[in-house]
């Protein structure tokens, strides 16, 4: 897993529950790294995961909610680190849709080693979109963060229904509806 | 602000040191990397650069070197470059004056070379274009072209080339030649039928001879004596010998036409059994063949004068007690291959040539005209054969010749 999804996390962390917490977190985890990471780097997933584990136990939040939390933040990190790829879209919904087709295809020429979930879209009209999120990482609230500041960037809002295709949240049904 | 545990403190600037040591050795290696690249870019640009040059330099070699004239234009036809046996042939230069090969073309092959370019722009190239063209100092010359276009990296059409060659004198000496081959025939075919008329002439005063002759013969019979019949005798034999010649001439000449000559299938265990049934054969030799003959493709009548005259050749110069003519064969891809031998008085070696050619008779025979073997040889040759001999004097005599399957 990329750094920066590291070092963008133990920031929220520490913005929202202080130094402490950060440092509590990483202690109780006793991960292979240390707990010190960069941008740049490439770590383990189970990192991440233990991290969120401890967190979540820490602060009494639900993992999903932590994600959402934590993907709502992290677009403003891909807004103003890419604002070109975004620009690049009139609306919401059509960049939703292209996460599979374009954007996905962009980070892997940055990061080929990059491990990304996949997007396939089920149904697409103007103002709704079904897609299905499919990850070994069951990171879709993540992905709900980052659609509700999609619509929220573009002035916009939108229902977003999650639907577990598979229990443990690898394969999820996104059924978005603009307002 | 409530202050924080500096144990907390510490723990996390050894966190941000060591994420930033990672970050440095990251970017070390990625700086590493580009630097390879790069210098693997600056290698690959080198060898690109020095194979462009030398292509380029092959092609100027090409260029300067072609003895054919070599045209290079852009696609509205103008002119680009010309190697020097261009300037030589079209006598313009260039450099100096711009030159469309609209101007150099002959307006009456104009339309040939407006759709001889389209399909250079359809297809990618021309071949085998040949039309005149004006020059500036040699008139209007005739020339062969191949063209093909030239394409930039994009695989767009920028320009064309052509290979020109002037083709005038050997257009020349073609339309010379044809003309000289048509003469030829011509002539070849008033001998021919010049020989025929000459003979048909010859041979009507000489049955009035041979009527007058036998009259004297008659009427004279108990008048003449010893000494007069016997050269009256004589001058029927030297007739009937004259027959035979004018026979011949006729023969030899209407071989000349190859067209004539049939392509049917000839069994020449047949023309054998009818060439032993006709010809005069004395009852001390024999004739036969030593194996199966084949059945080829030809004219029956001229592959049995072929047969026949080398045969009965054999069988008159046959002066063993006992005689014997053989036919044999053998065959490769293109040809059989006939052998004809004989026990007869054999030939000198100095004759082989001699023997061939028209109105040559060795001995002293009566019946022999000395056209026979040029014949003969006249026949083999129709059929793109050759004809040789092996002779030891006094032994005999095998002639050999081939037939085109």
């Amino acid at each position: 897993m990329k750094g920066i999804v590291f070092t963008e996390f133990l920031e929220l962390v520490e913005a929202k529950f202080g130094l402490e917490v950060v440092d509590k977190i990483i202690t109780a985890a006793n991960l292979p790294s240390g707990g010190a990471y960069t941008a740049i780097g490439t770590y383990d997933f189970a990192e991440m995961l233990s991290l969120l584990t401890h967190l979540s136990s820490y602060t009494n939040i639900a993992i999903n909610d932590l994600l959402l939390v934590y993907g709502e933040h992290f677009f403003s990190v891909l807004a103003s680190s890419y604002p070109q790829l975004i620009d690049k879209y009139e609306d919401p919904i059509a960049l939703l849709s292209s996460i599979e087709n374009h954007i996905h295809v962009e980070v892997r020429k940055i990061y080929p080693d990059a491990e990304l979930p996949t997007f396939e879209i089920v149904e697409k009209a103007e103002d709704s979109l079904t897609m299905i999120y499919k990850s070994s990482r069951a990171m879709s609230s993540f992905g709900l963060g980052l659609m509700n500041k999609t619509f929220a960037h573009y002035n916009t809002n939108a229902e977003i229904l999650l639907e577990h295709i598979k229990e443990d949240g690898t394969e999820v049904k996104f059924s978005i509806t603009k307002n | 602000m409530t202050s924080i545990n500096p144990e907390i403190l510490q723990r996390a600037l050894l966190r941000e040191k060591a994420a930033r040591k990672q970050a440095e050795k990251i970017l070390e290696d990625k700086s590493k990397e580009l630097y390879l690249i790069t210098e693997q870019l600056r290698k690959a640009n080198k060898k690109l650069q020095s194979g462009l040059t030398e292509k380029t330099t092959e092609l100027q070699g090409v260029f300067d070197n072609l003895v054919d004239a070599y045209v290079l234009m852009n696609l509205k036809g103008e002119i680009i470059n010309l190697n020097g046996a261009a300037k030589e042939l079209f006598g313009y230069d260039v450099s100096e004056e711009k030159i469309n090969v609209i101007q150099l073309i002959y307006k009456d092959d104009f339309e040939y070379a407006i759709n001889s370019f389209k399909l250079l722009i359809s297809k990618g190239f021309f071949s085998d274009y040949i039309a005149r063209v004006n020059t500036k100092n040699k008139g209007i010359r005739w020339v062969h072209i191949n063209a093909s276009i030239i394409k930039n990296s994009n695989q767009k059409p920028i320009g064309a080339q052509g290979i020109v060659k002037d083709i005038t004198n050997q257009r020349a000496i073609e339309t010379q030649n044809k003309k000289l081959l048509h003469d030829l025939e011509k002539s070849n075919e008033e001998l021919g039928e010049y020989a025929h008329i000459v003979s048909h002439d010859l041979k009507s005063p000489l049955r009035s001879i041979n009527a007058l002759v036998n009259w004297l013969r008659e009427d004279y019979e108990n008048i003449l004596d010893d000494s007069g019949l016997k050269n009256i005798s004589l001058i029927e034999q030297t007739l009937e010998k004259m027959e035979h010649l004018i026979n011949g001439i006729l023969n030899y000449s209407s071989i000349n036409n190859n067209t004539d000559l049939k392509n049917t299938a000839v069994d020449i265990n047949s023309v054998l059994q009818d060439i032993i049934s006709t010809i005069y054969i004395p009852s001390h030799t024999t004739v036969t063949a030593l194996q199966q003959l084949p059945t080829i493709k030809g004219d029956k009548t001229r592959i049995q004068q072929l047969f026949q005259n080398i045969i009965s050749n054999a069988v008159n110069y046959i002066d063993k007690e006992v005689g014997t003519v053989s036919v044999s064969f053998e065959e490769n891809q293109s040809h059989y291959i006939f052998q004809i031998k004989d026990n007869g008085i054999g030939i000198e070696k100095e004759h082989f040539d001699k023997i061939f050619k028209i109105f040559q008779s060795l001995g002293n025979n009566k019946n022999s005209t000395g056209i026979g073997l040029s014949i003969v040889k006249k026949i083999v040759e129709a059929y793109e054969g050759e004809i040789w001999l092996k002779s030891e004097p006094k032994v005999g005599t095998s002639f050999f010749f081939s037939l085109k399957k």
